[in-house]
């Protein structure tokens, strides 16, 4: 199973994950048959209206207002998180980094505790939650980023260490606001956001995320030898002719935008990131030609697997995303570890 | 290509690493470095392959200036095959030696048949055919080595810096490595410990103790008893071998008790 196939396990995963949003539709309390499935999409687009125009019968509104928009921020969060936590264990050369890693996380949250208990950027809208955790995101990664290039060294490490610290000073700072406010009910929005959700999936934030998302996975399937550069180090880049520092730059502040963005719609989604990097790591190598769509399209198979999951396992509940991701991730990974034979540190 | 380096100097805080060094390399030439550990043949090596900025003087390749030089052009004139070349993620033997192919690739350019051919052929050159497929963590410290050659080779440089190509590797891949530069003619640069392969190898020696030149000339006539004392601190004899024409050093212990 390595690299001449690989252009076959594009194929296939893209199949899966097609026919798997299709029957995912079907899914939830009120169940659809395929046919029906595929006369109201075939409808909606067919139809001159757009699919948000009122009054079309409840099948179309459970089509394409309720399941629809979720699956497809499902797939594009699971996309784009997995390529994001490849391209940024490659930046920081480890394989223990994820996504979150350089303060994204606890910076999300710090802009959602914010705005849920001070109230703060409820000038944006409705959407404020959202927009100020993304500026969270975006602005402690680059502090980050800022703080640990001071001495004008790139050192990958040192991000990685900085990320860690400005990961605890802000989550401290988000504890500290919780335990002070005392409100039950902003406690439960906060722990709803770190969870994950894809529960307020619109058509008008899709319009968004999925260019972004697609715009980041071309862009990175493009570096696709610089990324894999990045893993022999500094040094032997330089004598392969490329200067490293000005890529893990633009890399960074890359994935932090997209990251950001996913983390608005969807809240925390932890384990993706991390863990499907490694997975298709098993089955196609470290070359990131092949591994970047790949694991773009196994991050799509598998939260759009943990949405239906959410959705249906408990009637009436939608249990957070994260949760069903790590239940089920988790135990399936360590299952692939344990059958083959593959070392995440090269160095055993 | 020939190099030139005028008077490099380099320091990290208030120690010299390096002082006012200068030598010039023709084309075609292979010339060894040796000196005791921390007299500075890496530092200078990487100065030269230009991971390191030296804080004073000019290297040149053909005359050429190399900071008026993009990274992409230095490398695909020189290749370089360095110390340490232990990896965070583990790659294909192939992946690895393709990588050699990069100074001539495009953003958005794949490797092609022909990159596989070259990395093919590199990879039975260094004794490795039938590796593409294995992964890199998982072979011998020596088989590294012998892959990290292979693509150097790729990179398809006329001229090939080493440092200390031989460790790891056993007496038979030590000479197979040097007879691959030899018969490559690679204008090459090595720093190297085994005075016996650089004596057998090398058309110049050049010397280096506490950061400067302090000995540059055919191995014959440098390597004698007093400069390798006075380089290394250690007792030898030097004979001259009549099959090779070149010298064999015999180290002698320092008291000739201990070895009874």
């Amino acid at each position: 199973m390595k690299k001449l196939n690989s252009y076959s396990w594009v194929m296939i995963f893209t199949g899966i994950l097609l026919a798997e949003i299709f029957f995912a539709l079907g899914m939830g309390s009120v169940k659809l048959s395929g046919n029906e499935i595929y006369e109201t999409l075939f409808q909606g687009i067919q139809s001159n209206m757009p699919v948000t125009a009122p009054r079309q019968g409840p099948v179309h509104d459970i089509v394409w207002l309720l399941r629809f928009p979720r699956l497809l921020l499902a797939a594009a969060t699971g996309a784009g998180l997995a390529v994001c936590g490849t391209v940024i264990q490659a930046v920081v050369k480890n394989p223990l980094a994820d996504p979150y890693i350089l303060g994204i996380s606890s910076g999300a949250s710090l802009g959602a505790v914010l705005s849920i208990f001070l109230g703060a950027g409820i000038f944006f809208g409705p959407d404020f939650i959202g927009i100020c955790s993304f500026a969270g995101a975006f602005s402690i990664s680059l502090l980050v980023l800022i703080i640990s290039q001071m001495d004008g060294k790139p050192d990958t490490t040192k991000l990685l260490l900085t990320g860690m610290a400005v990961n605890m000073a802000c989550s401290s700072i988000s504890s500290f606001i919780v335990y002070f406010a005392n409100d039950k009910d902003g406690i439960q929005t906060i722990l709803f956001w770190l969870m994950g959700s894809f529960a307020g999936a619109q058509w008008s934030t899709l319009q968004i995320i999925i260019p972004v998302v697609c715009f980041g996975i071309i862009f990175f399937w493009t570096q696709n030898r610089t990324l894999d550069i990045m893993l022999l180090g500094d040094h032997t880049a330089v004598t392969l002719g490329t200067d490293l520092s000005k890529y893990r730059h633009v890399y960074l502040l890359m994935s932090a935008f997209i990251v950001g963005f996913l983390v608005y719609s969807a809240g925390m989604i932890g384990f993706v990131g991390l863990i499907i990097p490694h997975i298709v790591r098993i089955f196609t190598g470290t070359g990131h030609r092949y591994l970047l769509p790949l694991a773009a399209l196994l991050g799509a198979v598998l939260l759009v697997a943990a949405d239906v999951i959410s959705r249906i396992l408990i009637t009436g509940t939608d249990i957070p995303v994260g949760i069903i991701v790590s239940l089920l991730g988790a135990p399936g990974f360590v299952f692939l570890t344990a059958k083959k034979s593959y070392s995440f540190g090269g160095k055993n | 290509m020939d190099i030139s380096v005028k008077n490099i100097s380099f320091s990290i805080k208030n120690t010299v690493i390096l002082s006012d060094i200068s030598a010039s390399i023709a084309s075609m030439e292979c010339v060894g470095i040796v000196g005791p550990n921390g007299s500075g043949k890496s530092t200078l090596l990487k100065c030269i392959y230009r991971v390191l900025q030296p804080d004073a003087g000019e290297i040149f390749f053909d005359g050429s200036n190399i900071k008026n030089m993009t990274l992409k052009e230095s490398a695909r004139a020189v290749s370089v095959m360095a110390q340490d070349n232990s990896y965070a993620f583990d790659f294909l033997v192939e992946d690895i030696v393709l990588l050699g192919r990069t100074p001539y690739k495009k953003m958005l350019q794949f490797d092609n048949e022909a990159d596989y051919k070259i990395v093919k052929n590199a990879l039975k050159t260094v004794g490795l055919a039938g590796f593409e497929k294995r992964n890199f963590s998982a072979i011998s410290g020596g088989e590294k080595q012998r892959v990290i050659l292979a693509r150097a080779l790729a990179q398809n440089t006329s001229c090939l810096i080493m440092d200390e190509p031989t460790n790891h590797l056993d007496i038979k891949y030590q000479m197979q490595t040097m007879e691959i530069v030899k018969k490559h003619k690679f204008t090459s640069i090595i720093a190297i410990h085994d005075l016996n392969i650089a004596a057998l190898y090398c058309d110049r020696i050049i010397a280096l103790k506490d950061g400067q030149i302090v000995g540059n000339d055919v191995p014959e006539k440098l390597l004698t008893p007093e400069f390798i004392y006075y380089l290394y601190e250690v007792l030898s004899e030097v004979h001259m071998n009549k099959k090779t024409g070149k010298v064999n050093i015999i180290y002698m212990p320092s008291d000739s008790n201990i070895c009874k």
